[in-house]
């Protein structure tokens, strides 16, 4: 018993430093822009593509394609923001998430065309490896390894957004848009920039994901769902909100799974009850300052 | 005057909606069922967009009028035409459940929450196997499925029917309250309407509509199951539809579905497999519609023929 109760600890950790990646990015890009990317998902399906290709045809490890992929990610994700949601920025909400849910498809299915839609997956030596921790307790390598890579990203994006000039200017922007561009500040130029910086936390998640889930054009659905459900646990705007949601739905995920007869495909829904719970009970989630009005 | 007018173009689209299916090939049949599906889910996404609402969950009608009318079906051998009043009673109160709890929710979050709803029905369609068969599906009973054509009609009255509704609804007196809603729901309590009921009526009618399509496939197909009964495709072009045929208008939806659906035959036929081209094409719809043409091909028709831009639909884009 007590070694099922550190092997759901062990495991919710795990699983939470995976689901922060998924929904930083998107966490970011809504604080700043305060428009929902419904096709953040598809994003990180790029990335993941981008890591495999790289990983098949050039040999090159997904941990260290990660940066390349992720600043493709990030001049992507820039002339994404250009092209398109620049133009419709003052337009009522409705137009900009069927703009964005259009944008997913199109990604979707560019890739279901160029690619089929066959299971991929690289696979690192690292990807298949496990320790025990005792007899019954196991660490995936991976997932480990994605623990370390999203502690490191939040730090660094905290890091940004606490002491550089344009991290600062990001946060007054998210704070109070009219005050900011009295101060000088171009607020369009911060929404670019902070689209283009999700979008590379998202293709570089992807690259993560190329070997902890199976790549598909599809994958990308599931993640932005999930991805939803976290940023709305902790609080749309806060970066910290998020990986308290991330390791949130994580804990609830694995204790369902490991507990509950067919918990597996039960652990499926959690996000979405608790998804709708959390919006009925506190609309501004855990650590949000964003009303529902937004 | 137009009241007249109104009445007699709903009775003619009736009696050809009773008539027609006796006449067209088989072919047809099926592509009209699917047309009147379309419009259902369309309309009805159309009339929540009306009051402001945007909803990603659809689909979630649509499987639960699907699975209620098949599981009833099987359960009680009610028939067809009957197992539609459950189904839209159930789509009803859910619609109704689900405005009363997201109640205080707007634009971007309802949104979200309707997509959550929907798919964690779809993940309960799932795992209850006892009741839904789970992954396997239901099979609907044979015997007691209507023949094609009954089916056809029936489901192309209901499309007209829908339409209506949502005719006399932009007739109504609602319509500048739902309208209102779409701008400012806190001035519109500030005038005295209470838009908590008027959203409450919306979704529910909402919900019953599209209900009512998912009925019509489960009984038209015979078969159903979770992925495909809450399928995000349903969601999709319910929003795509009215947005390419002209958001918030009582024609678009439906201009918006014959569209939508001869454009998919097209890449059908051009494509032969059903690979992403045809969802491409709808996200391509949804991405230039939002960008060059927010008011639809009905705002391209009313322009041409009135210079002068009437009710602009979503206001212009900012420069």
């Amino acid at each position: 018993m007590a070694s099922l109760i550190f092997q759901i600890v062990v495991d919710s950790l795990l699983l939470g430093g995976v689901y922060t990646l998924m929904a930083v990015g998107l966490s970011l890009a809504f604080g700043v822009t305060r428009i929902i990317n419904f096709a953040h998902g598809d994003i990180v399906m790029y990335g993941a593509y981008a890591a495999f290709f790289a990983f098949v045809s050039l040999n090159i490890d997904p941990l260290l394609s990660l940066l390349f992929v992720a600043i493709l990610g990030a001049i992507g994700g820039y002339l994404l923001f250009k092209l398109t949601l620049d133009r419709i920025l003052d337009a009522p909400g409705i137009n900009q998430v069927l703009l964005t849910f259009g944008l997913g498809l199109v990604l979707q299915n560019v890739a279901v065309i160029l690619w089929t839609g066959d299971e991929r997956s690289t696979t690192p030596s690292y990807a298949f490896d496990s320790w025990f921790l005792s007899d019954d307790i196991v660490v995936a390598k991976g997932r480990l390894i994605a623990f370390g890579l999203a502690v490191a990203f939040v730090v660094l994006l905290l890091a940004w957004l606490r002491w550089s000039e344009l991290g600062r200017a990001t946060r007054a922007v998210s704070q109070n848009r009219a005050a900011a561009s009295l101060m000088g500040i171009n607020v369009r130029a911060m929404y670019a920039l902070s689209f283009g910086l999700s979008s590379s936390f998202g293709t570089a998640t992807g690259a993560i994901m190329s070997f902890l889930l199976p790549i598909t054009p599809f994958m990308g659905f599931p993640i932005l769902v999930k991805a939803f459900a976290i940023i709305i646990l902790g609080g749309l705007d806060s970066i910290v909100g998020t990986v308290i949601g991330a390791f949130l739905l994580a804990t609830a995920e694995t204790t369902i799974a490991y507990v509950v007869p067919q918990g597996i495909g039960w652990a499926e829904g959690v996000a979405f009850f608790l998804l709708v719970i959390v919006l009925i009970v506190r609309p501004t989630g855990i650590l949000g300052t964003v009303g529902r009005d937004a | 005057m137009i009241a007249v007018r109104g009445w007699i173009i709903i009775l003619g689209s009736l009696v050809v909606a009773l008539v027609a299916p006796h006449f067209l090939p088989p072919g047809f049949s099926d592509w009209l069922t699917r047309l009147s599906t379309l419009i259902l889910v369309a309309a009805s996404w159309n009339m929540m967009a009306n009051a402001g609402l945007i909803s990603l969950g659809h689909s979630g009608f649509w499987g639960l009028g699907a699975y209620s009318a098949a599981l009833l079906a099987n359960a009680f051998h009610i028939p067809f035409w009957l197992s539609i009043v459950p189904a839209m009673l159930l789509g009803a109160f859910f619609g109704a459940c689900l405005a009363y709890i997201t109640g205080r929710l707007r634009g971007l979050f309802f949104a979200i929450a309707t997509l959550a709803t929907s798919e964690a029905l779809r993940v309960v369609a799932l795992m209850v196997p006892k009741l839904t068969g789970g992954a396997e599906g239901v099979f609907v009973f044979d015997q007691i499925r209507p023949d094609r054509i009954t089916m056809t009609s029936f489901s192309l009255c209901l499309a007209v029917a829908t339409v209506a509704t949502s005719y006399f609804l932009s007739r109504s007196r609602y319509q500048y309250a739902l309208r209102a809603m779409r701008d400012s729901e806190s001035a519109v309590q500030m005038l005295g309407v209470n838009p908590a009921r008027f959203r409450i009526g919306v979704t529910a009618l909402s919900g019953a509509i599209a209900s009512c399509a998912g009925v019509i496939t489960a009984w038209f197909t015979g078969y159903i199951d979770p992925g495909s009964a809450f399928d995000l495709k349903i969601t999709i072009s319910a929003q795509i539809a009215p947005l390419f045929g002209g958001l918030y208008t009582v024609t678009g939806p439906v201009v918006g579905s014959i569209a939508i659906l001869a454009l998919s035959e097209l890449t059908r036929l051009y494509f032969n497999y059903s690979g992403g081209v045809g969802l491409l094409v709808y996200g391509c719809i949804l991405v230039f519609g939002v960008l060059m043409m927010p008011s639809g091909l009905v705002g391209l028709w009313k322009r041409r023929r009135k210079p002068v831009v009437t009710d602009a639909a979503v206001p212009a884009r900012a420069k």
